[in-house]
């Protein structure tokens, strides 16, 4: 490879520049090894410190887990499932078993009941109609100004006690259902039940909020559960098929 | 905190925290910044439901910023970054609150970190806080401040009560002062300390607003006014501007500590430290004197002699229709003294470290946040910025009385003590039998003594403090810009070392300190070989921390006839450090996942309600070992995390 410039005996421009080989030595042409030898470093063990704040980190987030907000997008609920989920069905560890009863219950939505809300810090539009089931979102269509202008201070703060009052005559009244969360290893048929209340809980929200919702799976999937797709698939699916 | 591993980074956590559909929430709200509701909903393909009660729960969490626009009335959403990735630092905030104030003020903390924000009203009411027996007993001694603070504050809490008709249904039993229904009595202290130290604040409307849109916010109030709408050019723009400035102050402050403070200390904090004297000996330094602890007899009383006065107009409880939350820029602040603290720790004597807490502490309690701009300065463009000062006086009211302050400095004839390193351990030989004696020291001797401590840290490289003379008075403060920029610099000469070796450190050393150099030059400097040189050189620049200017000496740039300049940008390799440790926290939380997915069955079947709580009953050896495999595996990782946040805190908080 002549270089066009290049002179016998001298180096190439720049040549002392090159810092992958020293001046005088051979230069290295053979292949750079494609993985070459590295030494992993080992993290330190932690210390007594650093492993309280850890625990304490887990012990949070363990309360998190447990709390209302904690949400799944699929929490396997075995009551309807879409098309996909029965195809993708596990026979061997779907079927709800006895045990299930024990396993921990996934929410599909954040539960926001069960505690006092400041309505003032949320968006009134939006989201005012989750967090107090009973407001009427009529009230602020009432007038141009109305939308436009914040929600004046007062107002919020109305709401804002009559919300609580609501609240409180609902945790009275839930409280059992809490405190069966909380205690799970005592009072297990409590807490079975409070189980079932959170599930009815977010099928109850469903209907409310996509009621107006044409579900066209739901239409065809009628009885399609008792008959179809328990491996009889043939059988079961023939009502749909005869149609061809 | 706008990159991409920042942001992948704050879903992690999300998840692993709050679940899939927050995250889902986050991520999507991370990628296209600010949604509608509609639009919110087409991308997410969440239902209505999901999205409605998630953004809700978010926004309780300071997750999501929302705001509510005046032209169409449309609300818009926001991811909220910052907090989002202050889930990762609960547990070290938690532990620090536990060291600080006690097992119950970490206990309500966690309580509003739970709740994202709470009424004061509602955690009254909480089952979670109210202590029971063995909870209160069993608390750290540290807590015994507070606690005690309650017993004393006993009976004038009875009597308020009283006279204020409050509903607390108060047992009239004077004595009686642990029974559950007294539990108001605990929280409301502790809340109180909690706010009077700064860690909580008071919730405002505009805080679930981003700053950007506040800003706006204010500026359009500002522009309507009528005094500022007689104004033109340059002087409206300077009225705008500092009116918003003092707008959004005015708007977003939530501080708590106003009335709380008494002398610039939090009420019930000053109580702690002769406590601290008396049985809380989490120094190794105390423990040496825990001797001379038992003769002093003449602390109790003291005590009370103080405590009576100073404790009289804290018994009213807090408001309970105040909303708190956590307040994490104090927090900050807390956080980044520890690690001064430690500095000092490595390189000088406990009782110099101890006596540094106490000046740092006083500092604390008057430094609402880190820094007052946003972004960290330009290296180089960060003017200093003095902590206040503290009078040597407090210092000296606050060093525990039974420190021994002599032993650990050099005769009183040195007025420098220059070299510390060599002279420490004789003086300990030689101060040996003035120990006992320490105890009845002279209170000008004592203040001398600490002035000598803080000059010791004064000394340089690391000039942890520095000497002002304020009308007379000796004050000390701390150059807070200059230290964290030290601690940046030690962080990354940590990890240059680290990668590259110490002959990589010696040159960006040498880096550092001249600037742009010649390889000729940089070799005649750091005294090393060309081989090692070029290789580090090298080595370090594929990995972005150095870099090379060409300086062409005539219009041809010619290789032969140009110089070429090494250089070391602390700023861009912090930046780019910064990326990489999101990233690696990014890595360690998806391999926690994974690792999760893995035992994914097993763990399920801890997790079940009858099993937990109860392991040893319903598990089988193998599987009670395999727990305790996955609990160190997961503390390993998380711990690995808290690490790099560590590193995260000195490059983007400090």
């Amino acid at each position: 490879m002549s270089r066009f410039g290049a002179k016998k005996g001298r180096k190439l421009p720049g040549a002392e520049f090159t810092w992958d080989n020293d001046p005088n030595g051979e230069p290295d042409t053979a292949p750079t090894p494609l993985y070459p030898k590295y030494t992993v470093p080992q993290a330190r063990p932690l210390g007594e410190r650093e492993q309280k704040q850890v625990d304490l980190y887990r012990a949070l987030r363990e309360q998190f887990h447990d709390g209302p907000y904690y949400s799944v997008l699929d929490p396997g609920l075995s009551g309807r499932r879409s098309k996909a989920a029965r195809q993708h069905f596990d026979p061997f560890h779907g079927m709800p078993s006895y045990s299930g009863k024990y396993q921990k219950k996934k929410r599909a939505i954040p539960k926001l009941s069960g505690r006092p809300y400041v309505m003032k810090f949320f968006p009134r539009d939006d989201l005012w109609e989750a967090i107090q089931p009973n407001f009427k979102a009529g009230a602020a269509v009432d007038g141009f100004v109305a939308r436009m202008v914040r929600p004046p201070l007062k107002r919020g703060f109305e709401d804002d006690d009559e919300e609580e009052d609501e609240d409180g005559k609902r945790r009275k009244t839930g409280d059992d259902d809490d405190e069966g969360g909380e205690n799970d290893d005592l009072l297990e048929p409590d807490d079975e039940q409070g189980e079932e209340e959170i599930m009815d809980d977010d099928f109850e929200d469903d209907d409310d909020e996509m009621g107006g919702d044409y579900n066209a799976e739901q239409y065809f999937d009628g009885g399609d559960d008792e008959y179809g797709d328990d491996g009889f698939g043939d059988g079961g699916g023939g009502g749909d098929e005869d149609t061809y | 905190m706008t990159s991409q591993y920042a942001g992948e980074l704050c879903t992690l956590l999300i998840e692993d925290n709050f679940g899939e559909l927050f995250a889902r929430i986050f991520s999507i709200l991370n990628r296209y910044d600010r949604l509608s509701f509609s639009r919110l909903k087409f991308y997410s393909r969440l239902s209505n439901a999901q999205l409605r009660h998630g953004l809700a729960a978010m926004i309780q969490q300071h997750l999501v910023y929302h705001y509510t626009s005046y032209d169409d009335g449309i609300t818009y959403y926001e991811p909220n970054m910052q907090s989002a990735y202050y889930l990762i630092r609960s547990g070290k905030i938690l532990e620090f609150i536990e060291h600080r104030l006690g097992k119950y003020a970490a206990t309500v903390m966690s309580t509003i970190m739970f709740l994202g924000h709470a009424q004061v009203g509602y955690l009254e009411t909480l089952p979670a806080l109210k202590p029971s027996k063995s909870d209160v007993n069993s608390t750290s001694e540290e807590c015994e401040g507070v606690q005690e603070a309650e017993e004393n504050q006993g009976d004038e809490v009875h009597q308020e009560t009283e006279e204020d008709e409050k509903t607390e249904n108060r047992p009239n039993g004077l004595n009686s002062d642990y029974a559950p229904a007294e539990q108001p009595a605990l929280l409301h202290p502790t809340l109180k300390a909690l706010a009077g130290h700064g860690y909580i604040l008071r919730v405002r409307d505009a805080q679930f607003q981003s700053y950007a849109d506040n800003t706006l916010d204010a500026e359009r109030t500002i522009k309507s006014r009528p005094d500022i709408k007689a104004l033109k050019g340059k002087k409206l723009e300077e009225a705008v501007a500092e009116g918003t400035l003092e707008l959004l102050k005015e708007r977003l402050d939530g501080d708590l500590t106003r009335g709380l403070m008494f002398n610039g200390v939090p009420r019930g904090a000053k109580r702690r430290h002769t406590n601290g004297a008396h049985g809380a000996p989490n120094k190794k330094a105390r423990i040496d004197y825990a001797a001379v602890d038992e003769d002093e007899g003449g602390d109790g009383e003291e005590e009370n002699e103080w405590s009576d006065d100073e404790f009289g107009e804290d018994t009213i409880p807090m408001e309970s229709g105040i909303t708190v939350r956590i307040n994490y820029e104090k927090l900050d602040v807390a956080l980044r003294n520890r690690r001064f603290l430690e500095l000092a720790e490595r390189d000088s004597s406990p009782v110099t470290a101890e006596v540094y807490e106490c000046l740092l502490r006083r500092i604390e309690y008057q430094t609402a946040k880190c820094r007052d701009n946003t972004e960290i300065p330009r290296e180089g463009e960060e003017g200093e910025h003095y902590s206040v000062p503290v009078p040597l006086r407090a210092v000296v009211e606050d060093v525990d009385l039974l420190l021994d302050l002599a032993g650990s400095v050099g005769p009183m004839e040195v007025s420098q003590p220059i070299n510390r390193r060599g002279k420490r351990p004789l003086e300990e030989n030689a101060n040996g039998a003035v120990h006992e004696s320490n105890g009845a020291q002279s209170d000008g001797n004592r203040t001398y003594e600490v002035d000598q401590h803080l000059c010791l840290l004064a000394q340089p490289p690391y000039s942890l403090t520095s000497k002002r003379m304020a009308s007379g008075l000796i004050t000390w403060t701390v150059e807070f810009r200059h230290l964290a920029r030290k601690l940046r610099h030690l962080e990354l000469e940590r990890v240059i070392e680290a990668r590259y070796g110490d002959v990589a450190l010696r040159v960006v050393r040498v880096l550092h300190d001249k600037g742009k150099l010649d390889e000729k030059r940089l070799q005649e400097i750091s005294l090393l070989p060309f081989k090692d040189l070029r290789q580090v050189l090298a080595s370090m620049q594929t990995g972005g921390f150095v870099d090379l200017q060409e300086v062409p000496r005539d219009a041809l740039r010619q290789p032969s006839k140009t110089i070429f300049l090494w250089f070391y940008d602390p700023d861009r390799v912090c930046n780019s450090v910064l990326e990489d440790t999101y990233k690696a926290m990014s890595r360690c939380l998806q391999r926690l996942r994974f690792e999760r997915n893995r035992l994914k069955e097993f763990l399920e079947k801890t997790e079940r309600s009858d099993v937990k709580g109860n392991e040893e009953r319903y598990l089988s050896e193998a599987e009670l070992t395999l727990l305790e495999q996955w609990r160190a595996k997961e503390a390993l990782l998380l711990g690995e995390v808290a690490r790099l946040d560590e590193m995260v805190a000195v490059m983007r908080d400090y």
